[in-house]
């Protein structure tokens, strides 16, 4: 490590002064590669009225945490945070800066490695220190493929990390950790963007969230007429009806029913996809399923690499038949 | 005002199949333009119809003559291209670079760009230029206002939409549900060939080799190992492949 560099700082996110669960999947991987550059595990917390955040990351397994509180930081903008994060830079001197790959780890990350002139590794399913270089995993062509990306190491270096891809430690709630208020005092202007709102997902008639049985519709489906196959199979199987965000983003379905990152995650006993390719986004919004079924004509849609039963082939012509024999089946 | 767009063309995202021998894409996948960046020139054409007195210009790195075409054709009033294949080739900071040069010579009010591209999908462009031109950034936009000189910009995050309001220059990075791109008209294509394509090299933006150098290299691509328990029917036809499906389910007492 060249400036005496080493150790992790992870960049912490909460909601309602808990820490979100993608950043608490930070502190596993974190811990470990600490220890292979020698160094220290530092976390900044990050938002407003954190006092039970800050023990909670102590609980998590960092050696030091800094929290950044202040109703600047209440709503995300990249201003506000970069100075939160720049600062805790500034005091801890890491080897490896890590954040989660949210909408907002994904906006900070490259801001703060393009302003320190630092490599950014982005959306890592794996990341490992290898003779001196960072070496992650990363997901490209919409998570059709993987591939290796490579920093050198010698420098300052980020990384953000994919939702899913590493475990939560258990927290210990004996765990301490010496814990630092950043002093931050914003100037006016200083954050050149003003949050004037946050407009939740409206709630809508869906029962997604506790429904056992979920389909959901892909844009494979073709067009919003289409839907109707997800609706009838949904109804022969006592299910729900989910979107991804290309439907909703296309209007065909409301925006209650999307399911991923920024819609609802789901935990149901059968999971089927209806020409649903299983992008990242939409992914880790199902994680928690029992038993994913997926129909797509793509056979390379990386849903079917968390399929447990997967027909490629052609939604319009399978989901019928299926619905059909279902019916035939449950009311026989 | 002038816009700024800035486009990738990217290999057809619904034509890209993996070739194990190679460690790459198939060659010859047809290229398109990145579906993102369309809402963003869409965007930048609303604006301009909404307002009148708008250059709208669209820059993109790379081989991307059709992409443009089609931004001219669809509204844009002129393109500059970068092709130098070190700079097309650099990673996510190098694009920003070689972007951040371009816009500094042109100067703007208002930067509109995809949220991320179909292919290396870093996302990073846009909030790396809001560093490298010290402007801010307001990334997965699906709304925008435009109105006395200040814009009101909606953003989906994991909690909800952020209503923001801020003044230009600023960046902003489109999702899809911002709008619904347009098709070239007949007389929007006869127009788009009378309108100049400026192609600009690495040396024509000052841009020094070592400055460009990229921090990240990418290796080969890979897929996992398929998973030993999911069973995946190919090649089936749909009767047999639903009773299949159906046999599973009641196995696993599903139905």
């Amino acid at each position: 490590m060249t400036n005496g560099a080493s150790g992790v700082l992870l960049v912490v996110e909460t909601r309602d002064g808990a820490i979100r669960e993608t950043s608490r999947e930070l502190f596993g991987i974190g811990r470990t590669l600490a220890s292979e550059t020698g160094g220290s595990l530092a976390a900044v917390v990050l938002g407003s009225g954190l006092d039970a955040a800050a023990s909670e990351a102590a609980a998590l397994g960092a050696d030091r945490v800094l929290v950044a509180d202040a109703p600047e930081l209440a709503a995300f903008t990249v201003d506000a945070y970069a100075k939160a994060v720049d600062a805790a830079i500034d005091a801890t001197s890491p080897a490896i800066v890590l954040l989660a790959g949210t909408t907002g780890g994904r906006d900070l990350a490259p801001f703060l490695a393009t302003r320190r002139d630092a490599a950014y590794l982005v959306d890592c399913v794996r990341l490992a220190r290898q003779d001196g270089s960072w070496v992650g995993t990363r997901p490209v062509y919409q998570g059709k493929v993987l591939t290796e990306v490579r920093a050198a190491g010698d420098g300052l270096t980020f990384a953000t990390i994919h939702a899913g891809a590493f475990a939560a430690p258990e927290p210990d709630a004996g765990r301490t950790a010496e814990t630092t208020a950043l002093e931050l005092n914003f100037a006016p202007g200083e954050i050149r963007v003003t949050v004037k709102d946050l407009v939740q997902a409206e709630a809508g008639p869906s029962n997604l969230e506790q429904a056992e049985v979920v389909v959901v519709g892909g844009r494979g489906l073709g067009e919003a007429a289409n839907f109707k196959l997800a609706e009838d199979l949904a109804s022969v199987l006592g299910g729900a009806v989910g979107a991804t965000r290309a439907v909703t983003d296309l209007g065909w379905r409301p925006h209650y029913e999307q399911v991923g990152q920024t819609g609802k995650t789901i935990a149901p006993k059968l999971y089927i996809g209806l020409g649903v390719s299983g992008a990242v986004q939409h992914t880790v919004g199902i994680r928690g399923s029992d038993t994913i079924v997926a129909i797509n004509r793509d056979p390379d849609a990386p849903i079917f690499k968390m399929a447990d039963f997967g027909i490629v082939g052609d939604v319009q012509e399978i989901a019928p038949k299926l619905t059909e024999k279902l019916r035939a089946v449950r009311g026989g | 005002m002038k816009i700024v767009v800035l486009v990738k063309q990217v290999p057809d995202p619904n034509a890209v199949r993996f070739d194990p021998r190679a460690g790459d894409i198939q060659s010859g996948t047809p290229q398109v333009a990145n579906e993102y960046d369309l809402h963003a020139m869409e965007a930048a054409i609303q604006i301009k119809e909404q307002q009148g007195d708008v250059e709208i210009v669209a820059v993109s790195l790379g081989q991307a003559r059709e992409t443009l075409n089609r931004c001219l054709a669809m509204g844009a009033d002129r393109a500059i291209v970068v092709e130098d294949a070190a700079l097309a080739s650099g990673d996510s900071a190098v694009t920003a670079k070689a972007l951040a040069a371009v816009l500094r010579a042109e100067g703007f009010d208002l930067i509109l760009v995809g949220q991320e591209t179909s292919d290396g999908g870093t996302g990073s462009v846009g909030p790396a230029l809001a560093a490298l031109l010290d402007v801010p950034v307001v990334s997965n936009v699906v709304a925008l206002e435009q109105q006395e000189g200040r814009l009101t910009v909606q953003r989906e995050i994991e909690d909800g939409r952020q209503v923001i309001d801020l003044a230009p220059p600023a960046i902003l990075c489109a999702l899809s549900g911002l709008n619904e791109p347009r098709y070239p008209s007949l007389k929007g294509i006869m127009a788009a060939r009378r309108k100049p394509t400026e192609a600009k090299s690495a040396a024509d933006l000052g841009l020094e080799a070592d400055a460009v150098q990229s921090r990240v290299s990418w290796g080969a691509l890979f897929v996992e190992e398929e998973t030993a328990e999911g069973i995946i029917l190919k090649d089936v036809d749909a009767d047999s492949a639903v009773d299949q499906l159906v046999a599973f389910l009641q196995e696993r007492k599903l139905v």
